[in-house]
């Protein structure tokens, strides 16, 4: 397996569990209020989902943009550049998180009374929306330190903030919920976002964090910032907009009697919130990529992302099209009166999770690359335009059936259009990732595990290719000869340890050497580094002849750029 | 006593070459570098210890026909100032 590869592949399961985490939390005062509180509960919690993706929308305005740009700043080797968009996303993510809880303070009474629910409901979501307004405040904060820790390769603690949060959440929440009802639940919740910040503090004492302050940031770049994000976040605002249109609609035509089925088709469709996963997997790597302007590499993290998530979309579709009972065990549904309408409500509404998944992965791609504009009309239209389009169309020929037929298919619609329109402006070379193939030519990379004979057939490889393209003799083999010590010192620093590495040899603009292990993290461009043998002189002096060199912990592992 | 040498001498190679130096009674060695178009630190390591073995016994080691990517190798570490290059 290749370097990328296998980078992406164990960066997935922390982010797919982070997403998984994040969809359980939204999920989790739904259960618990369904539970302990029964239908009205689960009602009042769900009119508050647009609430809900609001907030993770401030979270993602700041996060994603920052996260991509920091990643890509790195690729590119700017260091204080990196930490300045870092600074910038943390006292925007404390300022907007504070925003955010002020206007919807402010929003609270009207919004709820628009919905027209009943007076029980309405009142249970009051309170809940009341006592929530702290972790409107905290989550965004605690979303923000999440993606940065996990973008800095620090996936096991980023994964175990999470775990707080959740677990801190349900612990809190059930016994607050019984004590205070729908406040407590809410409070709860806050309070999960609070130990996911303390745990993500941890982060700054690890070594290699390369998370830190600086005032090298203009105002520029927090419109760089936001405009990156929204493309991503879209979705989110999308869905607020959609959930909102979707209650109303629903209290309209068929009763607040249909409000529990509602929130299963909304929770069902919440759990393409998991697929997100992927992209969030891909994302250090694709940027890394991105920044050192090698499309080969990006695109491979991309055709393994597109695997995944098809994968993932697959999977889940098939599970809830056998087991559709799982989603209405999860919130308690079981009244005979709502239970064989919320069934086939599941089934129908599964079958979008696949074109979800693609959808929400390319949302987060054409971000990567600068297309947020396409991203964000690509997502919308999956999310909310046709949706809102084609609900109220397919409800009024075939009621609640029409409306949950019209979520599934939405999104398949939307990646139809998004797909023809790439392939009209980027035609079939270009699709579907529109990245610009004049520099593949150029680029030659080569996959390794470390081991002497791997090593030294790499080198063989590298100066071969050389020579091939017409690359001076003397100057092939020094980068020949660069590939095997340094790869070499890296094997025998990890003596015993299985380190996979990928060597990349552009010759773009000039000839330059991408090196990158997963070893032990350490500096192989110090000239000043202890010399123990002949081959770590050699490594020294090598490093002494080439003045244009640079090491730089990206994402968790070590990365060295030579020019030749 | 002149010894020709083939191809790369790297990590792996390097062994091999090393076994198959043998010098004997010889007092002036040659080890013709023609054909080695590429030297990393493995053979550096291996011409170091010819160089002292035949210093030892108060013989000579010439190092001879060294291509110019080997040249470089051994200008950057110095060792061209130490072996017997001709």
């Amino acid at each position: 397996m290749t370097f990328a590869l296998s980078k992406f592949r164990s960066f997935l399961p922390a982010a797919t569990f982070a997403m998984a985490a994040e969809f359980l939390m939204g999920l989790s005062d739904s259960i618990i209020c369904g539970h302990i509180l029964g239908e009205t509960g689960l009602s009042a919690v769900n009119l508050m989902q647009g609430v809900f993706e609001i907030v993770t929308f401030v979270g993602m305005m700041v996060t994603v943009g920052t996260s991509v740009l920091f990643a890509t700043e790195l690729g590119a080797m700017h260091v204080r550049r990196a930490q300045g968009y870092f600074t910038l996303g943390t006292l925007s993510a404390v300022g907007f998180g504070l925003l955010t809880a002020a206007v919807l303070a402010v929003v609270r009474t009207p919004v709820i009374a628009a919905f027209g629910a009943s007076q029980a409901v309405s009142d249970m979501a009051a309170s809940y929306w009341l006592w929530f307004l702290p972790a409107a405040a905290l989550q965004p904060v605690a979303f923000f330190l999440g993606t940065m820790c996990y973008t800095d390769g620090d996936a096991r603690l980023s994964f175990c903030s999470y775990l707080a949060q959740l677990l801190g959440n349900c612990l809190m929440s059930v016994p607050l919920t019984m004590a205070f009802g729908a406040a407590g639940c809410a409070v709860g919740t806050g309070l999960g976002s609070l130990a996911a910040i303390v745990v993500l503090l941890f982060h700054f004492r690890r070594n290699g964090c390369m998370l830190g302050w600086s005032r090298h940031f203009i105002y520029s770049d927090f419109l760089k910032i936001s405009r990156m994000s929204f493309g991503d976040a879209s979705k989110n605002i999308g869905k607020a907009a959609l959930m909102f249109a979707l209650n109303a609609y629903v209290i309209a035509h068929f009763g607040s009697e249909m409000l529990p089925v509602l929130a299963v088709v909304v929770m069902t469709i919440g759990i393409s919130e998991m697929f997100d996963g992927v992209a969030n997997a891909a994302q250090p790597l694709a940027s890394v990529y991105i920044g050192e302007k090698n499309p080969l590499l990006t695109k491979r993290v991309m055709y393994a992302a597109m695997k995944a998530s098809l994968a993932e979309g697959c999977g889940v579709m098939l599970l809830l099209l056998a087991f559709p009972g799982l989603m209405l065990s999860l919130v308690g549904i079981d009244s005979p009166a709502t239970v064989p309408e919320a069934r086939l409500a599941v089934r129908i509404v599964s079958t979008a999770l696949p074109s979800l998944a693609l959808v929400l992965l390319f949302n987060s791609y054409y971000v990567f690359i600068g297309r947020e504009k396409l991203s964000s009309i690509m997502t919308l239209l999956a999310v909310l335009g046709l949706p809102v389009v084609l609900f109220p169309l397919f409800g009024s020929r075939w009621g609640a059936h029409g409306v949950w037929t019209a979520l599934g298919l939405a999104p398949a619609l939307a990646l139809v259009l998004v797909a023809l329109y790439v392939l009209a402006r980027g035609g079939r070379r270009g699709f579907p990732f529109l990245m610009p193939t004049d520099r593949e030519a150029a680029l030659r990379v080569f996959d390794l595990e470390l081991d002497p004979a791997s090593i030294c057939g790499a080198s063989a490889s590298v100066g071969a290719h050389l020579g091939a393209q017409g690359v001076e003799r003397r100057r092939a083999s020094k980068a020949a000869l660069l590939v095997e010590e340094a790869l070499m010192v890296v094997h025998d620093r990890n003596s015993g340890k299985n380190i996979k590495a990928e060597v990349t040899v552009d010759l773009n603009d000039g000839l330059m050497l991408v090196i990158r292990d997963d070893g032990v993290i350490f500096d192989i461009t110090d000239v000043d580094a202890r010399v123990s043998s002949l081959r770590s002189y050699l490594v020294s002096e090598l490093m002494t002849a080439i003045p244009s060199r640079r090491n730089l912990t990206t994402t968790g592992f070590n990365r060295n750029v030579f020019k030749l | 006593m002149t010894i020709a040498v083939n191809g790369r001498v790297d990590t792996v190679t390097a062994p091999e070459l090393e076994a198959g130096l043998k010098f004997g009674d010889a007092t002036c060695v040659v080890i013709d570098l023609a054909n080695v178009p590429y030297m990393s630190s493995a053979g550096l390591r291996l011409l170091l210890s010819a160089h002292k073995t035949m210093l030892g016994k108060g013989g000579e080691l010439q190092i001879a026909n060294v291509q110019e990517s080997v040249r470089e190798v051994l200008d950057i570490t110095g060792f061209s100032d130490i072996l017997n290059l001709v």
